[in-house]
């Protein structure tokens, strides 16, 4: 998949940020962008979207009024995913649960920002009714960071740690 | 009172229950799996909480998740739905031991009636008349004797189960060795329980069913029967009420039986006594209790006039005088309930998940849809296939059987195929319409018909 001017790209995002659109898909045959104001929203899957796929051109899509869109995400944002800049890989939840940074209460966290750590380094607990369960960092690198506060709720698929590769 | 609950379902029922909490002014967390995000379920509560994956066995089948759920989120009390965790006496436990208020019944109750022969001897013991059956058969040799004892035809049934699964009918007695590794085997894999019994096999027969409701105290009452005799492979596809075809007296007696069975457990919250009723012998048997709200609660709902979801949590959260008595209980007029099914009846009931581009569903006096769907929506392939029902209701039978044939007709849903056109060739149908069938129609009569003109056409 080619990828498309970066300015181009920005200059979408401010468009779409400036207008009333709460969502905005465009595909062309070479890429892809979905952007949204919904916090749960993920991008359309192939037969999902509603927008056809045409020649290099941009198709918008609104779907209800801005006043409704900003409700629903008051009311939601704890199901909000943070984004992994590029370049960054992000370890995320295997289910919903409790996130812990430590092993007990007053130990030192797993990780710091700033940590080296391998595929196997533990980054975090999640607890499930009592039934604590280490979540690895799954690749070499160095933590960037820590997305979720100790003692958190976290869903499935919430990002916890964003680490670098590098 | 209630204050907020979890909600650890999904499609048509989620959609249910908020709005029966949200009338009550109980708020709403709706517990979702990956795959169902952007649902109505989802849009309608008040908070959303991804649990996990598509997989329903590591989402809505985790009971740790789902009362972990409740519990980080605030909620009070946890409604279960039906299908999923509704029957596991796991999740009543999980709840009660968090302090969270499960709505239904208490789990030593909900674990009593769900293994089929603790629920047989519970009757028996309350005197309610059940089909004459074996006890556990271990054995291919246990079940000849038990089969020869209880006269054929018999029904292989597994222990542990329901659904239809590890059920074989016998006709003679050859056809026990030939079945009883395969039911054994299919009741092993099905519930982890390879146990089976046998029962006396009645050849026609219509399933009717009460709806009941208790206080937990020992005070019960019922809300007239349901007839649900249109099934395929044990799957209900069209349910009434009232079973017209029932005399008056012998109605009395059921209702009576299903309230006398409940009694005797202090049951709380809402609940069906299921029962065969043998038209021929005019008699009826005990079948199980299902301990859950049901699909067909609507037909019952359309009958009486009484939200049946909002009573459940008008018990659960302990209303004083949340139980209405049974004299004010009045039936009256005919409903009728068909399941709409994402699934193709022209080739084998194959499930045909997909997007719905376009939902039009009819209405009108006497029409009730009760559905998630909407344009635009994707019917999952991971879940059950119904994708909403229609309920009818009118004066007497035959009125809702000819206003249920046009909004069936009126029924639009483009993008996927339904099994509408089988439900409009039941409806249709002479026997349905002369309410001449048994719950062996659909599947040996019936659909071979169906079939055969689709051959032709």
């Amino acid at each position: 998949m080619a990828k498309p001017p970066k300015g181009d790209i920005e200059s979408l995002v401010r468009q779409f940020d400036s207008s009333d659109w709460t969502e905005l898909h465009v595909k062309t045959n070479d890429f892809e962008v979905y952007l949204s104001t919904n916090p749960n929203s993920s991008k359309p899957g192939g037969q999902d979207d509603a927008v056809a796929p045409v020649n290099a051109s941009v198709s918008f899509s609104n779907v209800g009024s801005k006043v409704e869109s900003v409700d629903v995400v008051k009311l939601k944002t704890e199901s909000a995913r943070s984004v992994v800049p590029e370049g960054m890989v992000g370890v995320t939840a295997p289910n919903l649960g409790t996130f812990y940074s430590a092993p007990k209460p007053g130990a030192a966290p797993y990780v710091s920002v700033g940590d080296r750590v391998t595929a196997d380094t533990e980054v975090c607990l999640i607890e499930v009714m009592k039934l604590f369960t280490p979540v690895r960092s799954g690749i070499d690198g160095v933590i960037k960071e820590i997305c979720v506060a100790d003692a958190e709720m976290i869903e499935y698929q919430q990002l916890l740690v964003i680490i670098d590769p590098a | 009172m209630i204050k907020r609950v979890l909600i650890a379902n999904r499609g048509e029922i989620a959609v249910r229950i908020i709005r029966a909490a949200h009338s009550l002014g109980i708020e709403v967390v709706q517990a979702v799996s990956d795959a169902d995000r952007d649902t109505m379920a989802a849009d309608l509560a008040d908070r959303v909480v991804v649990i996990g994956p598509a997989s329903a066995r590591d989402s809505y089948l985790n009971s740790d998740l789902v009362i972990h759920a409740a519990k980080v989120t605030g909620c009070d009390a946890l409604h279960p739905g039906y299908g999923f965790l509704s029957e596991r006496a796991k999740l009543a436990q999980g709840c009660e031991d968090e302090g969270i208020i499960f709505v239904g019944p208490r789990a030593q109750v909900i674990d009593d009636l769900g293994d089929k022969l603790r629920a047989r001897a519970i009757a028996e013991k309350a005197g309610i008349p059940l089909v004459p059956g074996s006890g556990h058969v271990r054995t291919v040799s246990e079940a000849r004797v038990a089969a020869e004892a209880l006269g054929l035809p018999v029904v292989m049934k597994a222990s542990a189960g329901g659904g239809g699964r590890g059920m074989f009918v016998a006709r003679e007695i050859d056809a026990i060795d030939e079945f009883f590794d395969r039911a054994s085997n299919e009741a092993l894999e099905a519930f982890g329980d390879g146990t089976l019994y046998l029962e006396r096999y009645i050849e026609n027969a219509r399933h009717v069913e009460v709806q009941i409701a208790g206080d937990g105290k020992g005070n019960a009452i019922h809300f007239g029967e349901r007839d649900c005799s249109v099934q395929r492979r044990y799957q209900k596809v069209v349910e009434e009420a009232p079973c017209v075809l029932m005399s008056d007296t012998l109605r009395k007696s059921l209702h009576d039986a299903a309230v006398k069975l409940v009694s005797s457990l202090s049951y709380l919250n809402v609940g069906t006594v299921e029962f065969l009723f043998d038209v021929e012998r005019d008699a009826f048997y005990f079948i199980e209790v299902n301990t859950r709200i049901q699909v067909e609660h609507t037909v019952t709902e359309q009958i009486t006039g009484i939200d049946l979801v909002q009573l459940q949590f008008r018990i659960a959260g302990q209303e004083p005088h949340s139980l209405p008595s049974q004299s004010a209980i009045t039936i009256n007029r005919h409903a009728i309930e068909c399941r709409l099914n994402a699934e193709d009846p022209f080739n084998n009931f194959m499930p045909s998940p997909g997007v719905i581009q376009h939902w039009c569903a009819p209405s009108g006096a006497g029409v009730r849809v009760d559905s998630h769907c909407r344009d635009g929506y994707l019917v999952p392939p991971y879940y059950d296939s119904m994708i909403g029902k229609l309920v009818i209701t009118a004066n007497d039978r035959d009125s809702a059987v000819q206003r249920l044939s046009a909004a069936l007709e009126d029924f639009k849903i483009e993008g996927l195929v339904t099994n509408i056109p089988l439900l409009r060739a039941i409806v249709d149908h002479k026997d349905f319409r002369d309410n001449s069938f048994n719950t062996k129609w659909l599947e040996q009569s019936m659909l071979p018909e169906f079939e055969q003109i689709q051959k032709e056409e």
